[in-house]
């Protein structure tokens, strides 16, 4: 497994280089650049500006240099805000989406699985239902809409929680962590209840049935581990989406994760930051992949490292 | 990474070590503190490097011009407490007050106000706002000192000078008769050169700075918030009565709007202006809107057939209403505007567009008449479209704008949105038809927005028009304010007459403040700052 783990990683190099290559040239392809403000700048100013962010040399030389200073681990400066480099805010924003997402990641995960069982196993039951009624709304309500209308209740007519901002205390998360989680809740418990009513009917659970194990057994052992995968593959990406931050999500409730950097900054053609939130962001997909891997290789003894 | 890591915990302990102190020696009574909604995250907090309004309000807080503004925003006295310019307007001499020190106690002496403009001149520093010392303020031997290039220039060629600790002279090549608002902390924050010298550009950190105005920095969150707390060092520290303030970071004005419900929030940066009425139905007295120093118009281009003819441009000014624009489709409380700069001081007479009080039947019938004289007709109808970003208001404008060349000329108008930048370098590649444009001033009254239609702006207008370049030349050399206006509303009306652009409104500042905070006066710099406010 760990030799798996190190080609997966060695693998994932040229990806990555990829992925650089083409945000890079991409991003300067996109018109405008990060200079231009409202009022024109004259042409000796602007001319500094550029020159001071190297924006002056030919495209492939300002890619060696980016190459160069990657391999340093220095991101460069952002060109937006000018106060911070890339690092630094970087540095600043993954731990609060992080710690946004994770606890969405594992509310979402708990919940949807235990509503995606609960429906299985009473299918158009109450409870079935319901989840299913819960699941849709979580899917078909975008969270710009649950996210105001949660801050209307909860924040100005029960006054439970603030409405926004982010002061570290455990009242300023919960809002956002259940807005996040929201739609992953309808995705996991869909994908559970669909693939636990397949593993009921497979032949092994049949099999188990008949040797006389219990229906608990059955049901958390032998079923569940089979219904597990497809969500496994469903929580790889999500994860490394919502713990790389959500810009709705960020900008209703004043989260100063780094989820706005990626529309902020390709608004803003602020390259740097977009080349070095894109590559953290394909780094977590990557690490996230690898480890769904082998979470799935533990779980299916169909799959192998090899 | 781990070192780095280690540096940063290193300063946040520091940073946190300064706060400490910074309460530590506030007096033991409650501490007050105010939360002000501050919109988008600063782009940057160099005062030398700064070209946001908003940020202003921090650099404000923080450090300290030779004048400043009070609560209404007229200036007075600031580090200097006199001062006198010479009979010709051409020289300046400001003298500071006994005493002054920087945060860290440091002497504040004049010539951390000439390092300040030289820094800002500098073409290393790269400041979007090296103009200021050249062409606002036109400095002897400011744009010299740019065009040397990048550390060749010499400082002392540049007419800005401390003849001892308190003095400070400033040489104009024309006169500046608003120059009391181009000397405040805005323009002209002083340097403390042992720390940029140490610390470089990161001398603005939280941990490094130093500065001179009533507060000083002790918090930069990005998307976050900006902590600022009392400087005790400040001249004038014993009338300060908010010892901490806190701009929190209000991207969503929706938001920004439920956290002043909640009280999170003692003033906002922002009303949303699709609940303006809602809101002020709501919170009466707390709402705060006032005319701002930004017009914006319709430009048109006119390098491109066919509106390098002057009755195509005409015709379609005459096709806008602008009441009705501003009453039935935009509803931002912007106000409508008839001519092109803001009317916002008294003392200037401002020339009005023709057809601004037209009726739509007036405004059909001689705009049709213009464009039938330019070969458009209903067999021929002339195609525009109108070039803006996707903001919600400018969108909205711009489609107001189109849905009346329409319905009162026939012609058929259309409305590209495009992001900010690409909309912006629409413009400057040169290809568009007419742009949905604005532009903030940096001083009230005229001047600063005539100045940018000048060909020596490189604003992108192509326009050279010789007998408005000699107005502006002969109001330049004008010291004596009365005079210099008259000249400028010659030219105004020089400038609508061409119809290289056509006026539509004045924007507004909207803010909702609290009753318990006091001090906070509408103005039109829209300039508030906490020093003078107090919260009962």
């Amino acid at each position: 497994m760990f030799a798996f783990a190190i080609r997966r990683i060695i693998g994932a190099i040229p990806t990555l280089f990829a992925l650089i290559v083409i945000s890079f040239f991409i991003m300067r392809v996109a018109p405008g650049g990060p200079f231009s403000g409202n009022r024109k700048l004259t042409a000796a100013v602007l001319e500094n500006m550029n020159k001071a962010y190297h924006l002056d040399e030919p495209v492939w030389m300002q890619f060696g240099r980016y190459l160069w200073s990657l391999v340093h681990f220095d991101f460069g400066p952002s060109m937006k805000y000018k106060d911070f480099s890339v690092t630094e805010l970087i540095v600043q924003g993954i731990p609060v989406s992080l710690e946004v997402g994770l606890w969405a990641m594992l509310f979402a995960t708990i919940t949807g699985i235990a509503l995606g069982i609960a429906g299985a196993l009473r299918r158009n039951g109450a409870t079935d239902l319901t989840a299913g009624i819960v699941a849709m709304t979580g899917i078909a309500v975008p969270t710009f809409v649950i996210g105001p209308l949660l801050q209307i209740v909860f924040g100005l007519q029960l006054r439970w929680f603030p409405v926004a901002g982010w002061d570290g205390s455990l009242n300023a998360k919960i809002l956002p962590v259940i807005v996040l989680a929201l739609p992953n809740i309808a995705y996991i418990s869909r994908l559970t209840r669909g693939s636990m009513i397949e593993a009921l009917r497979t032949n092994y659970v049949r099999t188990a049935r008949a040797k006389g194990i219990g229906p608990q057994r059955v049901i958390w052992k032998h079923a569940l581990t089979g219904a597990m995968l497809p969500v496994i593959a469903y929580l790889g990406p999500a994860t490394a989406i919502t713990v790389t931050g959500s810009v709705v999500i960020e900008q209703i409730f004043g989260i100063p994760g780094i989820g706005r950097y990626f529309v902020e900054g390709a608004s803003n053609r602020d390259y740097p930051l977009v080349m070095g939130v894109t590559i953290l962001y394909g780094g977590i997909v990557i690490l996230a992949n690898i480890i769904t891997d082998i979470a799935r290789g533990m779980l299916d003894p169909k799959v192998s490292y090899e | 990474m781990g070192t780095k890591f280690a540096r940063g915990l290193g300063k946040a302990l520091l940073g946190a070590a300064i706060v400490a102190t910074a309460i530590a020696v506030t007096p033991a009574s409650a501490e007050t503190v105010i939360n002000r909604g501050f919109g988008a995250s600063p782009d940057t907090l160099d005062p030398h490097m700064n070209f946001g309004a908003r940020e202003g309000w921090i650099q404000d807080d923080i450090y300290e011009g030779l004048t400043a503004a009070d609560a209404k925003g007229e200036m007075g006295p600031g580090a200097a407490d006199k001062w006198e310019a010479s009979d010709d307007g051409l020289t300046w001499t400001f003298h500071l007050r006994d005493g002054l020190k920087w945060s860290n106690g440091d002497p504040l002496v004049a010539q951390d106000y000439v390092n300040g403009v030289i820094r800002q001149l500098e073409p290393k520093t790269a400041s979007p706002r090296a103009y200021y010392f050249s062409s606002l303020v036109p400095l002897v031997g400011g744009q010299e000192f740019i065009d040397a290039g990048e550390g060749k220039g010499d400082p002392s060629t540049v007419g800005i000078s401390a003849p001892d600790d308190k003095t400070i002279v400033m040489k104009l090549k024309a006169p500046q008769p608003n120059m009391l608002f181009l000397v405040e902390s805005y323009h002209i924050p002083p340097l403390h050169k042992p720390s940029f010298d140490k610390f470089g550009a990161d001398f603005i950190k939280p941990e490094n700075i130093v500065t001179n105005g009533a507060y000083m920095m002790t918090e930069n969150v990005p998307q976050s918030h900006v902590t600022l707390v009392k400087n005790p060092h400040y001249w004038n520290a014993a009338n300060v009565k908010i010892d901490k303030v806190v701009y929190v970071v209000t991207e969503d004005d929706q938001t920004e709007l439920k956290r002043y419900k909640a009280g999170e929030l003692q003033t906002t940066n922002e009303i949303p202006s699709d609940q303006l009425d809602a809101v002020k139905e709501e919170f009466g007295k707390e709402v705060r809107i006032t005319p701002y120093l930004e017009s914006q118009y319709i430009s048109f281009n006119i390098t491109k057939a066919p509106f390098d003819n002057v009755k195509v441009r005409q015709a379609l000014a005459i096709g806008i209403d602008r009441q009705i624009l501003q009453d039935k489709i935009l509803k931002a409380g912007y106000q409508a505007n008839c001519g092109y700069s803001p009317p916002n001081d008294p003392r200037y007479h401002q020339p009005q567009v023709p057809e601004c009080n037209m009726t739509k039947e007036e405004r059909s019938a001689k705009g049709k008449a213009l464009l039938a004289e330019a070969g458009f007709g209903p067999d021929n109808p002339l195609k525009v479209t109108i070039e803006t970003s996707t903001d919600n208001t400018s969108k909205k404008l711009a489609e107001g704008v189109a849905l009346m060349w329409k319905q009162y000329l026939g012609v058929e108008a259309k409305v590209n949105a495009q992001e900010f930048q690409a909309w912006m370098n629409t413009f400057y590649a040169g290809g568009w038809d007419v742009l949905n444009d604005n532009l903030i001033g940096d001083m009230p009254g005229p001047e600063s927005h005539l100045a940018y239609m000048r060909p020596s702006a490189e604003s992108g207008y192509n326009w050279k028009n010789d007998e408005f370049e000699g107005l502006m030349d002969k109001a330049a050399a004008e010291p004596d304010i009365a005079k210099r206006y008259e000249i400028l509303a010659q030219a105004e009306k020089n400038l609508l007459d061409y119809y290289l652009l056509t006026p539509l409104d004045v924007t507004v500042s909207r803010h909702l403040v609290k009753p318990a905070v006091k001090g906070w006066e509408n103005n039109i710099l829209d300039v508030h700052p906490s020093k003078l406010m107090s919260v009962e």
